[in-house]
């Protein structure tokens, strides 16, 4: 394992690994494929600083307004000891009339230097509340849960963890997506179940090292959102089984990065080589072309909707763009020419330049015919 | 004294003739210039016509503001007010609501927030000087100051307290106590004002029974059942009342015994907290 560790810090270079966090978690599961980006997850390298570095940063992802938008509903919801909170809860969980307790763990702190407290605290009520001793608990208000990735513990924070008198402990994610005519935005409610997965893989994880079984964990996320246009929550309940066990599948992947590290060359670094320890002030000197070189080492599998989830996507659309691969034309496309990789190649493969391999035949006459159709539409010329 | 008032007027006069002329010319720079004149000067005018007011005749109609006192009182006293009508503690969000449903004038939250600070630190620099201090409620966990809820320092420290349970029993008895002063202050549900009907539409709708078995997602404008409300909140605090004056009454034996004076107002310092956690 040290050896390990100090393969991976060979590879991140002398700073202090990114911290991950239940939305870089989610993301492990898009894209599986992706070697880079294994391998600089494992490594836990600043992939933003990389692409900046780089010369291809990814635009903002989230404006101010949607995330005071979504403070101000999650306020609104927790609100008076989470008294709408409550009602949906009941709604929901049925959860009987006495269990309405709401224990706020943000009076501890909000700071990142708070985690471990709140994490020790949030550990010693959550386990309370399973042997059923202490003061009653039904809503864990801003708790942070630890979830061990690639050997380093990562501190996730969940919205609310509720707790309900069978001994089933459920994990609440109120997002500010409005559910209109019982419909979310799938991208959004897919991302939201991702991280709520997260969640519910480090509760499960809590309870088993306490001796408990993992099954006292509710695998049905509790989905809170504004009801169609209005700001009133309504709850929805997402079964988040299959999401867990390929987060899970992901999480180990990471463990076993080692595989992926023997495949690259020694002395291989995506260090930045910044000229003073000062975050704020630090500029990197990494030269961009030996940086390039180092990533190239590393497979990457670009795909269309890498840019919802790493850093990265905009360098390695643009180096897919430079090797006419057939991924820059979307899903569809790549699916449809499956087997082949470029551009190129395909419109070969179409005009009979090129000979098409023993498994690409079917390939070819499709493409030809769709050559052929061209041809008639627009006489050749086009 | 009319004479300063003359002038003013007479010079704003010139001033809006000017700023015309300017906009036919459009010059930018003189205009922005004029108008930032006429500003000072429809200021001093202000300042003027005020210290004027107390001669008759320029007063300016008292009716816009129905209760000129309430407004003008300090925002402590206001919140002092709120929870004396509340008798729990209660976040700076609920009380401005029930301030702007109940009483004249508006206690912005933004008025509130250095609130409890300026209390301490008073409190500190000269104990007892005030009749009262508003000071932070208390968690039973830590016995350290809970978040946003204020409460009035004469309160006995039980009920300066807040446990798991609390903040439930908090919002029911704060629905029984709304209900009722809005009952005193509008006789007549159909002449409620706009903030206490909304204040009443939300305790309606998060307490299980209180809306009536005809009601209508879609139309909240309907006058609301008071008596039935007020009824399912009596209903679910009965079933959580003991466990909860239970947990308070143990936590607040501990503070007495652990804590002094200040430290049973404003809470414990997060040192002894983190002292007290570990040991537990």
């Amino acid at each position: 394992m040290s050896s390990l560790s100090s393969r991976l810090g060979t590879l991140r270079g002398p700073v202090e690994p990114k911290p991950h966090n239940a939305r870089s978690l989610a993301a492990l599961t898009a894209n599986p494929g992706c070697r880079r980006r294994a391998i600089l997850d494992a490594a836990g390298v600043d992939k933003e600083a990389l692409a900046v570095h780089l010369g291809h940063p990814l635009p903002p992802t989230q404006s101010p307004r949607a995330l005071s938008r979504g403070a101000q509903f999650e306020a609104q919801v927790k609100d008076q000891g989470g008294a709408e909170l409550l009602s949906l809860l009941r709604d929901k969980l049925h959860l009987p009339l006495p269990e309405a307790a709401h224990t706020d763990l943000s009076v501890l702190g909000t700071s990142d230097r708070a985690m471990n407290v709140r994490h020790a605290r949030t550990r010693s009520l959550i386990l309370e509340a399973a042997h059923g001793k202490g003061a009653s608990r039904t809503m864990l208000d801003h708790p942070v849960l630890e979830l061990t990735v690639a050997g380093r513990p990562v501190f996730l924070e969940p919205d609310l963890v509720a707790f309900q008198s069978e001994g089933i402990f459920h994990v609440v994610e109120i997002k500010s997506f409005a559910v209109v005519d019982g419909q979310a935005p799938g991208d959004k409610a897919a991302g939201a179940v991702l991280q709520g997965a997260a969640y519910i893989i480090a509760l499960q994880d809590l309870l088993t090292r306490a001796g408990f079984s993992p099954e006292r964990v509710s695998t049905t996320l509790l989905l809170i959102t504004p009801r169609d246009f209005s700001r009133r929550p309504m709850a929805s309940t997402i079964d988040a089984r299959h999401q867990i066990k390929s987060l899970r599948r992901q999480l180990d992947r990471l463990e076993r990065i080692e595989d992926l590290l023997g495949q690259l060359p020694a002395g291989i670094t995506f260090d930045l080589a910044y000229d003073g320890p000062d975050a704020r002030t630090r500029t990197a000197t990494r030269d961009r072309d030996d940086l390039t070189k180092a990533l190239n080492t590393t497979e990457a599998r670009y795909r269309a909707n890498c840019r919802h989830h790493c850093q990265l996507a905009h360098f390695c659309r643009a180096q897919a763009h430079e090797g006419q691969l057939i991924d820059v034309l979307g899903s569809s496309a790549s699916e449809d020419l499956g087997g082949i990789d470029t551009i190129a190649a395909a419109l070969g493969l179409a005009d009979g330049s090129r000979a098409p391999a023993p498994d690409q035949e079917d390939l070819a006459t499709a493409l030809r015919h769709a050559e052929s159709i061209r041809n008639e539409l627009f006489g050749g010329a086009a | 004294m009319q004479e300063p008032l003359d002038a003013l007027e007479k010079h704003m006069q010139q001033l809006q003739q000017a700023m015309r002329q300017a906009q036919m010319q459009r010059d930018q720079a003189l205009l922005s210039h004029l108008r930032a004149e006429l500003r000072r000067a429809q200021r001093s005018y202000d300042a003027l016509f005020d210290a004027d007011g107390q001669a008759p005749g320029t007063e300016e109609p008292a009716a816009t503001h129905p209760g000129p006192r309430a407004a003008k009182m300090p925002a402590r006293e206001q919140v002092h007010q709120v929870l004396t009508l509340l008798t729990v503690p209660a976040a700076p969000k609920l009380i401005s609501q029930v301030h702007e449903a109940l009483f004249a004038g508006s206690l912005p939250t933004s008025r509130l927030a250095t609130l409890r600070r300026d209390e301490e630190r008073s409190y500190r620099s000269s104990p007892g000087a005030r009749p009262y201090y508003l000071c932070p409620a208390l968690t039973s966990d830590h016995l350290s100051p809970a978040r946003a809820l204020l409460t009035i320092s004469v309160w006995p420290l039980e009920e300066r307290i807040v446990g798991p349970l609390s903040a439930r029993v908090h919002y029911l008895t704060s629905a029984l106590k709304f209900t009722e002063a809005v009952q005193r202050l509008t006789p007549d549900p159909e002449t409620m004002p706009l903030g206490a009907r909304q204040l009443v539409h939300h305790y309606a709708l998060n307490i299980p029974g209180a809306l009536p078995a005809d009601h209508h997602p879609q139309n909240p404008a309907t006058a609301p059942d008071l008596a039935l409300l007020r009824e399912a909140a009596q209903q679910e605090l009965a079933v959580h009342t003991d466990d909860d004056t239970h947990d308070r009454r143990d936590a607040a034996q501990r503070a007495r015994q652990q804590l002094d004076e200040a430290g049973r107002l404003f809470g414990a310092p997060f040192q002894t907290a983190r002292h007290l956690r570990s040991v537990t």
